[in-house]
């Protein structure tokens, strides 16, 4: 897998973070919402870890 | 980042750990700064310990700087909990809500240390336990049977929901008693479980004795991943759980404070992989605190966990001991190997007669003879002026018509990986303490006058 791939993957991600705070963000008082939503950035975490962490290397 | 010759279906993530050591470094540092930086602005534990040593985290720039970073020790951790945000005190880095597991330790050393956790940290550790379970070959089809009673202390929790995030079916082992277990493995016919060496061999016991079944010829499960005591990285007592299940048998080293840090891998490389991706492994000299950074000399382990952030691990004095491996591994891990895995802890590995033991190298000894049980204790006395070190063993009843042999090979056992003679006490078998987790064999009364 090439830089430019593992660019792509976090592309992906970043998407998904940004996607679940907005979310998080307009649910207001549903907390199935709210709740959810923060399990979903946790896991978004370790894909972060996995992959876009990476992207610090030279 | 191409990884050519990268092996199929091995890693759970190939990039990362296939990447050469100076690239794993080089991130490490990154990682190392970024939790540094999270810590001092949000621990004022963390800050104060820095800020009396003069540091601030612009000052970490490269690997050497790191081992500026004071060192957190365990009894530090004990001063300041149980005070406002209770009960966890002022190294919590986040609000006291957003923590959602509460775990402690032993406290075999001391009074228990607390252990917070969010829902994030929560996930980082069956990540880091998805990555040693991916080593040793489980998988989708696996069903999983853990036998662990599910209590307080963080133990095989990460390694039920990471068999879950591998995708194995997991069956939870608690309440159930020994036996109940053991029909259920049968039952279900489970492939893999995760216990402590001596509940791995105090289960096959009950499985012959009690039940009549062996584990080797009528259960299923092929592979175990041990942990909570040395003993699956002691080549004997790692045979004799193997011999016993007919499974491979895999170890894994971790702690409440630090995670999940160590594993072997299906090839079984006479040591450990230490998780180069999410922490920070430094060998120091248990005297003069240099670090350690080629294999043939054992030092003392400080870690930091790069991605744990509720209760940041940086720079943790673990106290375990270990030596590098000079040798790569056949599985094309990059991650280096602790050579023959925790050889012992810094607070146990004492002088008797001169001569620095480890207890886990008199284990070693005791169980490479055949005819003895699994069951021995060591007692450290003082004689006058002179250490004086008794082990108590059983000879297995089938076995006593060749005792004089077996105790011949004991000494000769005993001499070769320890350097000392040992008076040698037979007691009737089944009558030397049963435990049923973690045992407790090793007693030094020369503490105690």
């Amino acid at each position: 897998m090439n830089r430019r791939e593992i660019k792509g993957m976090e592309a992906r991600i970043n998407k998904i973070r940004k996607t679940t705070e907005e979310l998080k963000g307009l649910c207001g008082a549903i907390p199935a919402v709210e709740r959810n939503a923060a399990r979903i950035l946790a896991s978004v975490k370790m894909l972060e870890i996995n992959i876009s962490d990476l992207l610090m290397l030279k | 980042m191409k990884n050519p010759g990268l092996k199929k279906d091995v890693y759970w993530n190939p990039i990362v750990e296939t990447l050469p050591l100076e690239k794993l470094r080089e991130l490490q540092v990154k990682k190392f700064k970024r939790i540094l930086e999270w810590a001092y602005e949000r621990s004022k534990f963390h800050r104060r310990l820095y800020q009396e040593a003069g540091l601030e985290p612009g000052d970490i720039r490269s690997y050497e700087d790191v081992e500026k970073v004071p060192k957190v020790e365990k009894a530090m951790m004990r001063d300041i909990q149980r005070k406002d945000p209770f009960p966890y005190g002022d190294a919590l880095c986040v609000p006291l809500e957003e923590v959602t597991e509460f775990r402690q330790t032993s406290g075999t050393t001391g009074r228990p240390v607390y252990q917070p956790d969010t829902w994030q940290d929560w996930e980082w550790w069956s990540e880091a336990w998805a990555y040693l379970l991916y080593a040793q070959g489980y998988r989708r089809m696996d069903r999983v049977f853990i036998p662990f009673g599910y209590n307080i202390f963080v133990a095989f929790w990460a390694g039920h929901y990471a068999a879950e995030k591998v995708g194995c079916e997991v069956v939870p082992g608690g309440v159930l008693d020994t036996e109940a277990r053991i029909l259920k493995i049968q039952e279900l016919q489970a492939t893999a479980m995760m216990a402590t060496p001596t509940y791995v061999l105090g289960m096959a016991d009950t499985a012959r004795k009690k039940l009549g079944i062996d584990p080797a010829r009528d259960l299923t499960v092929r592979r175990i991943t041990c942990a909570g005591e040395p003993g699956a990285s002691i080549p004997s007592t790692k045979k004799r759980m193997e011999d016993a299940w007919g499974a491979k048998v895999y170890d894994h080293v971790g702690a409440t404070e630090i995670g999940a840090w160590g594993f072997e891998c299906t090839e079984q490389p006479g040591g450990l992989h230490v998780n180069e991706a999410l922490f920070l492994t430094q060998l120091e000299d248990i005297e003069t605190g240099e670090l350690i950074e080629d294999p043939g000399r054992k030092g003392k382990i400080v870690i930091t966990a790069l991605d744990r952030e509720a209760q940041p691990c940086i720079r943790f004095d673990s106290k375990d001991v270990a030596e590098w491996s000079a040798d790569p591994c056949p599985c094309g891990r990059t991650f280096r190997i602790i050579k023959g895995g925790v050889v012992g802890r810094a607070d146990d590995i004492t002088k008797i007669k001169g001569v620095l033991v480890a207890p886990s190298a008199i284990e070693e000894g005791v169980r490479a003879v055949n005819g003895l049980s699994n069951e021995f204790e060591i007692v450290v006395t003082k004689k006058g002026d002179l250490d004086d070190i008794t082990l108590k063993i059983e000879i297995l009843p089938d076995a006593e018509g060749n005792r004089e042999a077996i105790l011949g090979q004991l000494r000769d056992q005993l001499r070769l990986k320890t350097n000392l003679g040992y008076n040698i006490e037979v007691h009737p078998y089944q009558s030397l303490p049963r435990y049923e987790v973690k045992a407790k064999r090793f007693k030094d009364l020369r503490k105690h006058g």
